[in-house]
């Protein structure tokens, strides 16, 4: 396999708080990552990095063998990843179709762009109910589920996804679990999934990173974590799912 | 009776104008333009000059304000408002930065045209009348009135239906969002600005032509531009149409009926409008971009 996505040696400030330390990790093509760890571990930071909504501070991030980090946002996404961030940044005022159009917004092939939401309402039957209602008016499991469509109508190469499973219900969770494991093995897309769900997050990933106060502390093979005893006591302790 | 909601109506176009810019600029980068009406008055002296100056046509005189307000406006973001919001994380700052700004407009505006009020010819003679002069509308203000009608309207649909539209709804409604659909902040808000900025220069190309322009009003046409976007709620296209023509017809009625009692109408708004903030600290609609 090859790399797709790759960050070296990268520390990320928030004025004084040193939210990432020399961090490294990399995404191969058609591979899902899961990123875990405790609140304020770094996961979300991890990914503004990459998207480039907060500047890093040491390090690089490459992508395709072209240097990321120092680009604007809007740059990042035409380069071909795409996040579904933390918190639903939904539109509120705009239709569920308008939402999902915005997220081809760097795109200006109108059939293909027809072609894709198509794809994305398959996907998320819920969406196309809901086509024409604002944002604002969706339950929150409704709105997960536009954000991730909404991320995918870029027709990203990469998908970050920051805790999908956030506030949802448990049945709901494994729908989207198995959106996200179809996304990226029909669709082709590589995946970094960020989750405090270790327990799904390792499921349907291919190799988990996990986080400890801005440090990577523990990374591998998926499979062979959800077995490790340091794993199984820092975060599959209480989880269920 | 019926003259004065004309009349209302009419002044409630041009402040709508003026309150769509300055919206649209609070919507988009959450700064608060103290120099709007500055900006305005800037468009005005813009017409003054290409048709009651050189006299050449008036709709000139209005392409002129637009594109010099544009330009003001895109320079005054990139290069004032842009670095201050990116290295400063207090609304003060940028606050502060308007200000500054709008005594800047006004000390330049001085400096080139002096004290004196401007007038120009008229861009049309006659008047219309209606129910054997229960209404009486100069052909001059009629035509300004449309303009400007048209103007909103074409704003709306630029925002509603045009690519650029989409993308700053989008980052007035969740900034970080539309970063991550591709939106380019800088570029946008750059463009936003300057549209509002542009906005703020036609009104006041408009005004001229009926009553002229001065140097001195600026100050107060940002402080009317202020009150109507917050009895609309701030950010909202919507509000900032309905507080225009509220204040609009405030003003027609308070100058027709409170004038018995002196010069109170301004002071009878600014109470009113206390307390009505007092009940809906948001505004009649208090939502961002719709
Ligand atoms: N905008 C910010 N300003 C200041 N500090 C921040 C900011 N965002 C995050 N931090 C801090 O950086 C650290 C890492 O935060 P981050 O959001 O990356 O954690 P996380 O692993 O995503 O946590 P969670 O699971 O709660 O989302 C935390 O200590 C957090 O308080
Ligand atoms: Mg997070």
């Amino acid at each position: 396999m090859s790399e797709l996505l790759s960050i070296k040696n990268v520390s990320l400030f928030y004025d004084h708080i040193h939210a990432l330390r020399d961090v490294s990790l990399h995404l191969d093509k058609g591979e899902t990552i899961a990123l875990i760890g405790a609140n304020g571990a770094g996961k979300s930071s991890i990914l503004r990095a990459i998207t480039g909504l907060q500047e890093i501070r040491a390090g690089t991030i490459y992508y395709n063998g072209e240097r990321l980090d120092g680009r604007q946002p809007d740059a990042i996404v035409r380069a071909g990843i795409s996040m579904a961030p933390e918190g639903r940044h939904v539109f509120p005022y705009m239709s569920v179709k308008d939402n999902l159009l915005m997220g081809a917004f760097t795109r200006k092939d109108k059939t293909e762009i027809a072609e894709d939401m198509h794809k994305v309402l398959e996907k998320f039957p819920r969406l196309r109910e809901r086509f024409h209602q604002s944002a604002s008016t969706l339950s929150g499991g409704e709105q997960q589920m536009m954000v991730i469509g909404r991320a995918l109508m870029s027709r990203p190469k990469v998908l970050l996804l920051d805790e999908p499973s956030l506030g949802i219900a448990p049945k709901l969770v494994q729908s989207i679990a198995r959106s996200i494991v179809a996304i990226n093995r029909d669709d082709h897309v590589s995946v970094i999934l960020v989750e405090q769900n270790s327990r799904m997050a390792m499921r349907i990933s291919h190799r988990t990173y996990a986080l400890i106060t801005g440090e990577i502390v523990i990374s591998g093979n998926s499979a062979e974590l959800q077995n490790d005893d340091r794993i199984r006591k820092l975060y599959l302790g209480g989880d269920t799912a | 009776m019926e003259q004065i909601v004309v009349n209302g109506l009419y002044l409630g176009a041009q402040y709508a104008l003026i309150a769509l810019g300055l919206t649209l600029i609070f919507a988009l980068m959450n700064v608060l333009n103290f120099a709007h009406g500055q900006m305005y008055v800037l468009g005005g002296y813009m017409t003054y000059l290409v048709y009651g100056k050189l006299g050449m046509p008036f709709a000139l005189g209005l392409a002129v304000s637009a594109l010099t307000l544009l330009a003001v406006g895109a320079v005054v973001e990139k290069f004032l408002f842009r670095p201050v919001l990116r290295k400063s994380a207090r609304d003060e700052s940028s606050m502060l930065l308007a200000a500054g700004l709008a005594f800047f407009f006004d000390s330049i505006i001085l400096l080139l045209f002096g004290q004196k009020q401007h007038g120009v010819p008229k861009i049309i003679e006659g008047v219309q009348n209606w129910g054997d002069f229960t209404v009486v509308i100069p052909n001059d203000k009629i035509v300004v009135g449309v303009c400007t009608v048209l103007m909103i309207a074409a704003f709306i649909i630029f925002m509603q239906y045009t690519k650029p539209g989409r993308a700053m709804r989008a980052l007035a409604q969740d900034r970080t969002a539309a970063q991550l659909m591709g939106v380019s902040a800088d570029r946008y808000g750059m463009l936003g600005f300057a549209l509002g900025a542009m906005l703020a220069g036609l009104a006041g190309g408009l005004l001229v032509a009926t009553t002229g322009v001065s140097s001195g009003i600026g100050g107060s046409i940002s402080i009317k531009a202020f009150l109507m976007v917050m009895i609309g709620g701030a950010g909202v296209v919507p509000g900032a149409i309905a507080g225009g023509f509220i204040l609009g017809m405030m003003e027609s009625f308070g100058l027709s009926y409170l004038r018995a009692y002196g010069d109170i109408t301004y002071l009878v708004i600014f109470a009113s409008l206390m307390v009505f903030l007092s009940i809906r600290p948001h505004g009649l609609m208090g939502k961002p971009w719709g």
